[in-house]
């Protein structure tokens, strides 16, 4: 069965944030709700000034806390090496989203699926025909797409970004395009230390 | 020069320390009212204080339910959080309280009226009740602490020092508060014997308090950062003044001076319940999610974290 993780080239992004819309319309994710995101940080002195930026995501870790911490059996993961997240099941504890070190997870509010993208308490049609996939209270993350790979399709940030900075493959496949690149480029795991196992890569 | 210092963030897409800012006030009450109400319970028990076991299973019975269901994002489904004991010390803590409660609702039961008579159960089950009533009270006083120290995320919690805190910050309240439970009913000797208990476990607890941060400041930069907010930051005042002074300094001056005089008992008891409840709010304001880029920090010339 396959691996399924991505690998992020930090060479390539050029911080344009299209991964982070793509996502919103792919998920329909409420207003201030972020599965992924390009973090910014500017280091050095003028002239010297360099900005960099970072994508992150969920990184389906393979040791993954969010899932052992679960009381109720909500958090899974899939053979393919996806974690998931059962609506029906969450009680809203928020225990994974204390335990997850790259504070990854969101918990929904009811007023985050209630209150409308113009704070009216209005939906838009988008947000009517999209937020019937949540449910208030729960824990929310990044799938990778979960349906779109079910359907062989690219996650929605990998499809759209412009620079092929994130590559999404098996990483058991050691001639998958992310395994190359990991062993190529010496890929590094986010916060090793915390013996997660991300299936998430960054490269320089 | 490179710059070294990455502040925090908040929701921004930015760089930085994050705060924790999933469990709130509420958990901290239902974390607080758990641990004070059982410290008194098994106190009591241990003096055969029929009030103090009332009292304190009372508490943990309704405040410690109540703040943590108002949590809860689905609370209706709250009788999941029991199924998965083998992994999860949500679910091993819902369980013992349910024991806890359980058992020593049957304990009180059986010293007041006799199982027997009531609930036609042998006597020699009174026994056993009361053992398993013990052992659930003896987690649940521990098992907030185990829930928060399994967590990576934060390197204030991820301590073995933080467990102890639950229980010895638990024991703490429990003593004191049979002091006050128990007075007129407990003889001179228990009451000293009380005293003393109060006195050295108020000293654990400062002991345990700054092993924490110190454990935290020397792990990680994420944890050092907690600490400079516990220390010198926002929320250093609060921690002083509430957490050490008034929480640990000052029952222990009145008990060392004036430990036999009820009123002082009750100051201690107050301010000691005071402290405990801001070090219970603030180990959580202060926690603070790090950077993930720490270990590619060298690659893309960032500050490293170690």
């Amino acid at each position: 069965m396959a691996k399924l993780g991505m690998v992020f080239d930090l060479k390539a992004c050029i911080g344009c944030n299209a991964c982070v819309v793509a996502c919103k319309q792919e998920n329909s994710v409420p207003d201030g709700v972020f599965f992924t995101r390009t973090l910014s940080h500017e280091y050095g002195e003028y002239p010297g000034v360099k900005r960099v930026y970072i994508p992150t995501i969920c990184n389906q870790c393979e040791d993954a806390p969010c899932e052992k911490v679960c009381p109720s059996g909500a958090t899974y993961t899939r053979a393919d090496g996806i974690v998931m997240v059962d609506d029906q099941k969450c009680i809203g504890c928020s225990s994974c989203a204390v335990a997850c070190p790259y504070d990854m997870r969101t918990m929904l509010t009811k007023d985050a699926l209630t209150t409308g993208l113009f704070g009216t308490g209005e939906l838009t049609p988008f947000e009517q025909q999209g937020y019937g996939r949540y449910t208030a209270g729960t824990a929310v993350k990044c799938d990778f797409c979960s349906e779109r790979v079910d359907a062989g399709l690219k996650p929605a940030c990998v499809a759209t970004c412009p620079t092929d900075a994130r590559i999404f493959g098996d990483l058991d496949d050691p001639n998958s395009a992310p395994s190359v690149m990991i062993r190529e480029r010496n890929g590094r795991q986010p916060l090793p230390e915390k013996n997660t196992k991300p299936k998430v890569y960054y490269v320089d | 020069m490179i710059q070294t210092s990455t502040g925090l963030v908040g929701n921004s897409f930015k760089l930085g320390y994050r705060f924790q800012r999933y469990w709130d006030t509420s958990m901290a009450i239902a974390f607080f009212s758990a641990e004070v109400g059982t410290g008194l319970f098994l106190v009591s028990f241990y003096f055969d204080l029929l009030s103090g076991m009332i009292l304190g299973l009372a508490i943990t019975g309704t405040l410690k339910p109540y703040f943590h269901l108002a949590h809860m994002g689905v609370p209706d489904r709250s009788w999941r959080a029991i199924l998965r004991p083998d992994r999860s010390w949500i679910s091993r803590g819902a369980i013992s309280i349910g024991l806890l409660i359980g058992f020593g609702a049957l304990h009180i039961i059986n010293r007041s009226f006799g199982l027997e008579a009531t609930l036609g159960l042998p006597a020699a089950a009174g026994q056993a009740i009361a053992y398993l009533a013990v052992a659930g009270a003896l987690v649940v006083m521990c098992y907030q602490g185990m829930a928060m120290s399994d967590s990576e995320a934060f390197t204030l919690w991820a301590s073995p020092l933080v467990p102890v805190a639950s229980f010895c910050y638990a024991l703490t309240a429990g003593v004191l508060a049979t002091l006050a439970v128990g007075w007129g009913v407990l003889s001179e000797g228990q009451r000293a014997t009380l005293s003393t208990v109060a006195l050295t476990m108020l000293l654990i607890d400062l002991a345990v308090v700054l092993g924490i941060l110190l454990h935290a400041r020397g792990k990680s930069k994420g944890g050092a950062f907690s600490v400079e907010l516990l220390v010198r930051g926002e929320f250093a005042a609060s921690f002083r003044n509430q957490v050490v002074i008034l929480g640990l300094v000052l029952p222990v001056a009145l008990l060392a001076v004036a430990g036999s005089v009820r009123l002082v008992e009750l100051f201690a008891l107050l301010a000691m319940l005071i402290g405990f409840f801001f070090f219970r709010t603030l180990m959580f304001k202060a926690a603070v999610f790090e950077p993930i880029t720490h270990d590619l920090a060298g690659s893309i010339g960032l500050p490293s974290a170690r």
